[in-house]
């Protein structure tokens, strides 16, 4: 009985450290496609670091006063000062890995420059992390019962002729417009270039299982808005691990045709640098896209 | 202060009392102010520890061997950073001397050089460097 309580107390706590981050991802990814925010971190002086801590420390403590990302109503001042804590370091977390990720950070560089790096991506990780519940609507009871029209699907869809393929279809459109969201303000950008003439295929692997376990995460162990209903959906992809899959390959897709859209890629360009742009753009677009499936 | 989402919870009676927080958010809060305080002890690490405020000192030197491609020759260099603050375009020259007078020039400027940073590329002559009178060096650099 103990153990079992504790086993469900760590689970809850797990799955709200898993909602802050995902929470911080989509709103701190474009900010780490943005090679300003990268020179500003190199350059930036120890005080001005401090102080964006200090500041960011506010920020979040207000916002951690009305929402967070627990599932909780009522924080008081103590509460919401500990979840202040954890959601800068999730968000210093969360940035220190993807930068790792994007090479823009790596065992030579000084360690003023990666500090700042750290440090001024942190802030909207956190950010994002603070505001993970009002981003990903998760319900604030906790215990599942939503309104069908949270969806913008009808609950008759089992009566309809084939509600797999409905359900498949509108998963995948969902997948789409979240990917476009996210990712369509990075593709005409430099940084694709930039970062992918800075990774090596063990790294390209490594971005792979990190866009699809970013997207697992956000779709199945964050406990958000419409999780329940989603496990009873009946699409043909329904299964986690076939669903994170099939919708990689849809934002790939999307990243690959944005590329070509803004004339980042051209049909005579050769396929490995295909491949490298697609995969840096796809991690952005996976995480949007996770988004997007959970909104529509 | 977080209420396990098991369906037997009532969520009122989590509205009624304050949920003192569980172990597990104990053992959360201590990771994570671990972190917090690590990182900014390496900030004040590198205000109060390193020369951080020092001018940048940069140097440029030859890095390896010339190399020949199609009938150009690829000089590879390495430009270090070894004083304390960023240098901002960083703009460094190599100039060939065959017989007395400068054949050819080559040019390079490199964004951003932290404190310790160093940075590697290659100058790209048509003429054998190794056969003439070759200077490399930084011509100039602003403060970000």
């Amino acid at each position: 009985m103990r153990s079992a309580k504790r086993q469900q107390i760590w689970r809850t706590e797990i799955r709200d450290i898993v909602r802050g981050a995902c929470g911080g991802f989509l709103f701190g990814i474009p900010l780490l496609y943005t090679m300003e925010v990268w020179w500003i971190g190199s350059f930036i002086e120890p005080p001005r670091m401090l102080i964006a801590i200090a500041a960011t420390f506010v920020v979040v403590f207000m916002l951690n006063r009305t929402s967070g990302f627990r599932n909780t109503r009522d924080t008081n001042l103590q509460d919401a000062a500990m979840d202040s804590v954890e959601a800068i370091a999730l968000g210093l977390a969360c940035a220190a890995l993807i930068l790792t990720l994007l090479r823009e950070i790596a065992p030579s560089t000084p360690l003023d420059e990666a500090l700042g790096k750290i440090i001024y991506e942190g802030v909207p990780f956190t950010l994002g992390v603070a505001l993970a519940r009002q981003l990903l609507r998760a319900d604030d009871n906790g215990n599942g019962q939503e309104t069908t029209e949270s969806r913008g699907r009808q609950s008759g869809s089992s009566q309809t002729s084939s509600p797999a393929i409905n359900d498949t279809l509108s998963d995948i459109g969902g997948t789409l417009i979240g990917s476009l969201f996210i990712a369509f303000n990075i593709a005409p950008t430099d940084e694709v270039a930039m970062l992918s003439s800075a990774v090596s295929p063990p790294w390209l692997i490594a971005i792979i299982v990190t866009s699809l376990l970013i997207s697992y995460g956000i779709v199945f162990e964050a406990n958000f808005s419409d999780q329940k209903k989603r496990k009873q959906q009946r699409g043909i992809f329904q299964r986690p691990l076939s669903e994170t899959v099939m919708s990689y390959l849809v934002s790939l897709a999307a990243a690959a045709v944005m590329l070509w859209f803004f004339d980042q890629l051209s049909f005579d360009d050769p396929w490995s640098m295909w491949l490298s742009y697609t995969l840096i753009l796809g991690l952005p677009a996976t995480i949007g896209g996770a988004a997007g499936r959970l909104a529509v | 202060m977080s209420q396990t989402q098991s369906p037997k919870t009532s969520s009122q009676a989590t509205e009624q009392e304050q949920p003192s927080r569980t172990p597990a958010e104990w053992v959360t809060f201590g990771i994570a102010s671990c972190i917090l305080a690590g990182i900014v002890g390496l900030v004040l690490y590198v205000w109060f520890g390193t020369n951080y405020q020092d001018d940048p000192q940069i140097s440029i030197r030859e890095s390896g061997e010339v190399r020949e491609a199609e009938g150009n020759y690829y000089l590879p260099f390495e430009v270090s950073n070894t004083g304390g603050s960023t240098a901002e375009s960083v703009q460094i020259m190599a100039e060939l001397e065959v017989n007395g007078e400068v054949t050819e020039s080559a040019e390079q400027q490199i964004d951003f050089l932290s404190g310790g940073e160093t940075e590697e590329g290659a100058f790209v002559f048509s003429e054998d460097p190794q056969q003439g009178e070759l200077t490399l060096r930084v011509a100039s650099y602003k403060l970000p």
